[in-house]
């Protein structure tokens, strides 16, 4: 129950019990001087005309009361409401826009300004963690590159015995996978401090979905896994080119990776409404419920175990969710332990009247 | 052919430099901008080899110093930020490539050869190594007298490996130029491309063209 409805029902509550005890009042000095005057005949007609006046003028008065006092609350609170307003539409990036305030220096305006300089030092907190990670993954370029060079020449050093050119070369891999995972990194870092602008232009996505699908069933071949391609129908979105077979390769290479052999990828490609949408499906063992919704999460690996067999930065799904969400689109993951894998990604459709401009 | 490296990180500088001689270029190296400025001044080069992050004067002011003075020597930038952005600024304030940090020591090498090449390029429009040719016109890939029918990915990795027969294509290049992807995807695409086309061309004949350089890339050539 809000505070509003529960102000206004004790509101009423306190009108109705002080209009009961002016009616008894009223009641009882009536019946007074009745009896002091001895008339006992019209006593009860006199009661009735009484109780019927409270009730004609009390009832309208109550309603009144309910309304007056609905009114006097939603009023009192109207600034509540606006903060829980402002407030559920906070989250990581806009913490710089600041709830609006009233500036007329009541309790309510005290406590904006107090969540306001709350919101503030929590935006400088998520600045200097993005900040470090930009400036970590930037810093580790430099010695990456001069380690996958220094590897790169002795694997390929005729005059170093075949055992060291060896371990040279299983080096290089380790640090090509690292190399890709900074690489990760620094995308996402980039992307959280906004400095990442996307080429967008209009693109067909079914083009893109067919490429998908032709270097899926390449990538699935050694697995005997089969790829289909249940539907793929014309249609034209604004976006980023690049980051878009990106986003494309990274469900594909997942739906992959993480399938049983002789398992199947479908993917599928529909017009919905205003959106594109499209599907992709492995059989896969699942993913258990209770960690669905942090796959998304950086580095985030359901199943232990299964990090040392699949090769992969483990930055892929993050990297995905980033690209859906700078295309103002939606990506969602249905899954059940022994069910297929639904990823989902809605992306808007570019709008017909800038097609023709 | 002359090249002159431009880095202040003195161990990536030294392996870089390493790296083309390995190939038969004439190396010299500075560490700072200014001393880029007066050696470019000094020196026709081939090819500037330039990282962006200098000390004192960036990479990208010695670019533009450089092309002010009507300088028009091929400028391949290295980035250690490697981002879209940084790429096109780089692009136009007249560099002639871009690759960001880490690198493939491979994929440097053979951009500075296509840079200091430039024009050199044969157009003749059949490709050959040994017995194996690819017509550019028709898209018809033949060894000895066997015609091979090549998907349209595949057509374009053969034929990106026939123009640079001989020489180590490495992965990133690989995907760079055939699947235009900026980014590595961090999937063995490429490993089962080369397999599926190692299947074609190589399976049942001899000698074998596409070899694997391990830890490295490939290489299409007749001798191994």
């Amino acid at each position: 129950m809000t505070i509003r409805t529960r102000l206004t029902l004790w509101y009423a509550g306190i009108l109705t019990a002080s209009l009961l005890v002016i009616g008894y009042g009223t009641y009882r000095e009536i019946d007074e001087q009745l009896r002091h005057d001895h008339r006992r005949e019209p006593t009860e007609r006199a009661i009735g005309e009484t109780s019927e006046m409270v009730f004609q003028v009390g009832l309208p008065a109550v309603l009144l009361g309910l309304l007056g006092g609905w009114w006097l609350t939603r009023r009192a609170l109207a600034p509540v409401k606006n903060l829980t307003d402002a407030a559920t539409k906070i989250h990581e990036r806009n913490l710089r826009d600041p709830l609006p305030r009233t500036r007329n220096g009541d309790e309510l305006d005290q406590l904006t300004k107090v969540f306001n300089d709350t919101l503030a030092r929590l935006d400088d907190s998520f600045k200097r963690i993005h900040e470090f990670t930009l400036h970590a993954s930037h810093e580790l370029k430099t010695p990456l590159t001069v380690m996958c060079g220094e590897a790169e020449i002795a694997s390929r050093d005729e005059s170093l015995p075949t055992a060291e050119r060896e371990r040279a070369i299983s080096q290089l891999d380790e640090l090509r996978r690292l190399a890709r995972i900074v690489d990760g990194l620094t995308l996402l870092a980039k992307a959280d401090a906004g400095q990442i602008a996307l080429a967008m232009e209009p693109v067909r996505l079914d083009e893109l979905v067919r490429d998908n699908f032709a270097d899926t069933q390449i990538l699935a071949e050694p697995q005997g896994v089969q790829v289909e391609l249940a539907a793929c129908e014309k249609i034209t979105v604004r976006g980023d080119r690049h980051r878009l077979r990106q986003l494309l390769l990274n469900l594909a290479d997942n739906a992959v990776k993480y399938n049983q052999p002789q398992g199947k990828v479908t993917m599928s490609l529909r017009c919905d409404g205003n959106f594109a949408e499209f599907k992709i499906a492995n059989t896969g063992t699942g993913i258990p419920l209770e960690i669905l919704p942090r796959v998304f999460d950086r580095f985030f690996r359901g199943d232990p175990a299964h990090s040392q067999t699949v090769d992969g930065c483990g930055l892929g799904l993050s990297i995905a969710q980033w690209i859906v969400s700078a295309h103002n689109g939606t990506i969602q993951i249905e899954s059940a332990t022994a069910k297929p894998t639904t990823v989902t990604v809605r992306l808007p459709l570019e709008e017909p009247a800038r097609e023709k401009a | 052919m002359r090249v002159l490296v431009v880095e202040d990180e003195k161990k990536t500088a030294s392996f870089v430099r390493k790296a083309l001689q390995a190939e038969g270029f004439a190396v010299d190296v500075c560490h700072n901008g200014d001393d880029a400025l007066a050696a470019a001044r000094a020196t026709p080069f081939d090819g500037i080899v330039l990282d962006i992050m200098l000390p004192g004067r960036d990479g990208l002011s010695v670019l533009r110093q450089l092309r002010e003075r009507k300088n028009v020597t091929p400028v391949l930038l290295l980035s250690a930020r490697g981002e879209v952005n940084e790429r096109v600024e780089g692009l136009d304030a007249g560099a002639d490539d871009y690759l960001p940090k880490p690198f493939e020591l491979v994929e440097l090498v053979a951009r500075v050869r296509a840079l200091t090449r430039r024009g050199g390029e044969t157009k003749s429009t059949t490709l050959r190594v040994a017995d194996l040719t690819l017509d550019t016109l028709t898209r018809q890939a033949q060894r000895g007298e066997k015609k091979i029918e090549l998907t349209a990915r595949e057509y374009r990795l053969l034929e990106f490996l026939m123009r640079s027969a001989g020489r180590l294509c490495g992965r990133m290049m690989i995907l760079e130029k055939v699947w235009d992807y900026d980014f590595d995807p961090g999937t063995n695409l490429v490993d089962v491309y080369v397999r599926r086309l190692r299947e074609k061309i190589d399976a049942d004949f001899e000698p074998k063209l596409l070899h694997t350089v391990r830890g490295a890339g490939y290489v299409l050539k007749e001798q191994p």
